[in-house]
């Protein structure tokens, strides 16, 4: 019996050496600055003079309950009084200092890693081997909790959390809030329809292949959001309850490039299925997926220049440039580890934000001639967009190929390292080298794969992505409030928990 | 950094290349060569005749063509890609024709669309309809707006060469090189021309003009189709050519070589504020200069003096369709049955057959026909020493003696 109660003791004091150790990380990673990198800015976009909003929730699914700890963080993150957050900081911090005092496990980071060439694994050292020495203790609690917490259940505790969260920090009103995607399709029927005749083609093949991806499947993510916008920017305008024909058409702009860019990437990641059936490549080859792709990006660009607004057009041209350049981005890596995530955040814009950030700044310039708007719109058009796409990250270790309709571990099969491998190597600094080697050698993937799932990486990531999602909320608030607004703001929580 | 110089140490990293070998997508990899060399030196009898008329065009609009600042190309990402393409030495990758076929080009000062829309916006000058404040941006009397246009169509033009140089990759052969390699040429080939129709499309967004925007966007259209179509027609195994009359080849044909051109010399008009009738004479020249040059190009093969042994030629090429059109499609069948030996193609003696035909002598006569028809579409500029060095091009390309 006493064995028994000690055995108990045991694992609840390493409970709290985790959740410890968790915060502290958080903790120093706002303060340092190292984890949590600002996106680079683009060209021709005024830089966010503010940093990262504070300190949300991070999520923590243990077993065991902690009432009272969880007490105080919630306060924490809802923005608590100066004093209060000064207390817990400090309380923090002695935390912290306390389980390092215990251990004799050093954080990864603490010391700056040694640099890696590409494709070339280090040399083991003195301080490699002392380094996988000090990490045995480490391991073996978390695999403790790992045991007793499940990845999956603590994943799936967490989305269920989010919402909640949110709602808390919306004003409370007796409104209902309608779906967003339901109100935003109400702009879009026929979409998919007018796409297929801007692709005005003679040859039934290429008219096939150009139409293949436009079947209706897809979320069509960026046309709603767009469509929003516009009406969102309409109202506070004048109050026009009206959305332009040429709004609509910006829309349908945005998801022909998008697909021409589904088409090319294919191709280039040499991709078998999509959205749960095969490849244009796959189906007709990779000569002729290439025309198609080309073929969809003439045709969105003719609908773009007939909208006749000379802003529109440098914008949308501006977001082609960015896909490619991001695609660029891809193909390259950083060595220096604190660089990489400045990089992957570049690469996430570009390839992904920039399409939305630009087409939602597009709808405001039509609907609206107020500078100010117009950088409310790209700016929540951008953060929803960067906090897609580091959730479409996470899906990737956290969701089965059924749902994503695409592989999972895709990335890391394609060699490369997103947010929740970049968060994991900073507990694991072994990846490093699986990094720099794109995860080319036999066994790199599923290797990788686990010390993700054993790390924090996919929270981490998910607490990334709710800090974007926070940016983008404040931003859309600016705007006078309206359903379309208010359907935004429901958006962009919905990217947070969605599945796939 | 010029086009010349960034090419020609793309040439160093290229290096040699291993013995040629023909494999099915080699007749497009002919086209390609086809494609590039259509505005070579040899497109002429003499290659320095040739070689004079586009120099001494060159001056007229300014500078060089070919050190046109294709700005895109300084970036690093070109630069990285020049170093990736290295990479492909040792395989079939069509990705390495392409590439020395731009080095070849740029060698021999040949970026002919360019140089085109220069001359015509030259040639046509100012509009009276634009204001005269707006003529302070013109060097040698072509606005800057213009000599961008320039720039943007050379862009879209290598572009989809570059994107012609896929292979698909569940047709490969061993022989052909590694999968990984195979498939690597293929990425940098889709990521190479995707960026530069990315910088196509900021060029023509800094125009300022969407109607600029639609004709460009609408020739890529055109080009793409065009391509869809030569590729279609040249099937695996055994090519037995396309079924089609003149007609259809000169649809395909617009498509595939001369609507870039001919819209870039519309577009051209327009941003100089030119007026219908204008743009159209425009459009019209550069679509029977570039079906006349394409002509010329397909008769190379069976000019007398230049007969070579070893080489193949394009079986849906103008003279082959003209020959098939007399002849009858069952005939020209058992032509190229006998043609046949031990399951390949003798194309010496192929050759021999068509030029017993009319098909040679009617494609004399047709490039002659879109010459004047280009020579006729001039007479509403000016005279000129622009517009007469347009004359020369023509000229040039229709001369078979």
């Amino acid at each position: 019996m006493a064995s028994g109660l000690a055995g108990t003791g045991t694992r609840f004091l390493h409970a709290l050496s985790r959740v410890g150790q968790q915060f502290g990380r958080t903790f120093l990673a706002k303060s340092g600055r190292r984890y949590w990198p600002e996106p680079v800015a683009p060209r021709r976009v005024r830089d966010d003079p503010r940093p990262l909003g504070g300190p949300g929730r991070t999520g923590c699914g243990l077993a065991l309950p902690v009432p009272s700890f969880r007490l105080r963080v919630w306060a924490w993150g809802r923005g608590g009084a100066t004093a209060g957050r000064d207390f817990q900081t400090r309380t923090m911090a002695l935390r912290w200092s306390c389980w390092r005092r215990r251990c004799s496990w050093r954080p990864a980071l603490v010391g700056s890693p040694r640099p890696a060439r590409p494709g070339c694994a280090g040399p083991l050292g003195t301080r490699a081997a002392s380094d996988t020495r000090a990490q045995i203790p480490y391991f073996s609690l978390l695999k403790i909790l790992t045991s007793a917490s499940p990845n999956m259940h603590s994943i799936s505790q967490f989305h269920q959390r989010t919402p909640a969260m949110c709602c808390c920090s919306q004003t409370q009103s007796g409104e209902k809030y309608s779906d967003p995607f339901k109100l935003g399709w109400r702009d879009l029927k026929g979409l998919y329809e007018d796409i297929r005749k801007e692709l005005h083609i003679s040859t039934r093949e290429l008219k096939d292949m150009s139409e293949y991806y436009f079947d209706g499947k897809g979320k069509a993510f960026r046309p709603i959001i767009v469509v929003l916008m516009a009406r969102a920017c309409n109202i506070h305008h004048n109050n026009s309850r009206e959305m332009q024909a040429r709004q609509r058409s910006v829309a349908l702009v945005a998801e022909m490039i998008h697909t021409a860019t589904l088409v090319h990437d294919d191709v280039i990641d040499d991709a078998s299925s999509r959205r749960g059936k095969h490849t244009v490549n796959k189906v007709w080859g990779e000569q002729k997926a290439v025309l198609a792709g080309d073929l969809i990006l003439s045709a969105a660009s003719i609908a773009l220049a007939r909208i006749g607004n000379t802003a529109v057009v440098s914008l949308l041209a501006q977001v082609i440039e960015d896909l490619v350049r991001g695609e660029f981005l891809q193909l390259g890596s950083k060595e220096n580890e604190n660089e990489r995530f400045a990089h992957y955040l570049e690469k996430t814009f570009k390839k992904t934000a920039s399409l939305i950030a630009n087409s939602c700044k597009a709808v405001s310039v039509l609907g609206c001639p107020d500078p100010v708007v117009h950088e409310i719109a790209y700016q929540y058009g951008k953060n929803v967009g960067i906090a897609f796409q580091l959730i479409d990250d996470v899906l990737d270790f956290t969701s089965c190929s059924d749902q994503m309709g695409k592989p999972t571990s895709a990335d890391l099969k394609l060699g490369i390292a997103t947010g929740p491998v970049l968060f994991a190597c900073q507990q694991f600094p072994e990846m490093n080298a699986m990094i720099m080697r794109r995860f080319s050698l036999p066994g790199d993937v599923d290797r990788a794969r686990q010390y993700v799932l054993q790390s924090d990486g996919v929270q981490q990531t998910t607490y990334l992505a709710q800090q974007y999602c926070h940016k983008a909320v404040r931003e859309i608030r600016k705007l006078r409030p309206s359903t379309e607004r208010d359907a935004l703001i429901q958006l962009s929580e919905s990217v947070l928990t969605r599945d796939k | 950094m010029s086009l010349r110089q960034l090419l020609l140490r793309l040439s160093g990293y290229l290096g040699a290349s291993g013995p040629p070998n023909r494999h099915w997508w080699y007749f497009r990899s002919l086209d390609t060569i086809s494609s590039v060399g259509s505005w070579r030196g040899r497109s002429s009898r003499s290659p320095a005749h040739w070689n004079q008329v586009v120099s001494e065009a060159e001056k007229i609009v300014g500078y060089p063509a070919s050190f046109m600042s294709l700005r895109c190309l300084l970036s690093d990402e070109l630069s990285n890609v020049a170093m990736q393409v290295r990479k492909l030495v040792g395989t079939q990758h069509p990705l390495l024709t392409t590439a020395r076929g731009f080095v070849h080009d740029s060698r021999h000062n040949l970026q002919l669309r360019g140089l085109v829309v220069l001359l015509i916006s030259k040639a046509a000058g100012p509009s009276t309809r634009n204001s005269s404040s707006q003529n302070y941006d013109m060097v040698s009397g072509i606005y800057s707006c213009q000599r961008n246009l320039a720039e943007i169509t050379e862009l879209i033009h290598t572009a989809l060469l570059v994107h012609r140089g896929i292979v698909n990759l569940s047709e490969l052969q061993s022989s052909d090189g590694p999968l990984k390699d195979m498939k690597f040429g293929n990425k940098i080939a889709v990521l190479s021309g995707d960026f530069l129709l990315a910088n196509a499309c900021n060029g023509l967004a800094l125009l300022q003009n969407t109607k600029v925007v639609e004709l460009l966007a609408s020739a890529l259209m055109d080009l793409v189709q065009g391509i869809y179509q030569e590729n279609s027609a040249s099937t695996q195994g055994n090519p037995i050519p396309d079924d089609i009359r003149i007609s259809t080849w000169k649809e395909q044909t617009f498509l595939s070589h001369c609507a870039l051109l001919a819209k870039s010399c519309k577009a051209a008009m327009e941003l100089a504020k030119h007026d219908a009738a204008v743009q159209d004479m425009a459009f019209q020249y550069g679509k029977h200069m570039a079906m006349s040059h394409k002509i010329n190009s397909d008769l190379q093969p069976f000019i007398k003096d230049k007969a070579s042994d070893s080489k193949t030629f394009n079986l849906n090429s103008a003279p082959v369709v003209l020959h098939q059109e007399f002849l009858g499609r069952d005939l020209w069948i058992k032509q190229i049955g006998e043609a046949q030996e031990k399951g390949r193609l003798n194309y010496t003696k192929l050759r021999e057959t068509i030029k017993a035909g009319k098909g040679v002598t009617s494609a004399i006569d047709l490039c002659r026909y879109h010459g004047n028809k280009a020579l006729e579409a001039l007479e509403s500029f000016p005279p000129s020493e622009a517009r007469s060095a347009l004359e020369n091009i023509v000229f040039a390309v229709t001369r078979f003696s």
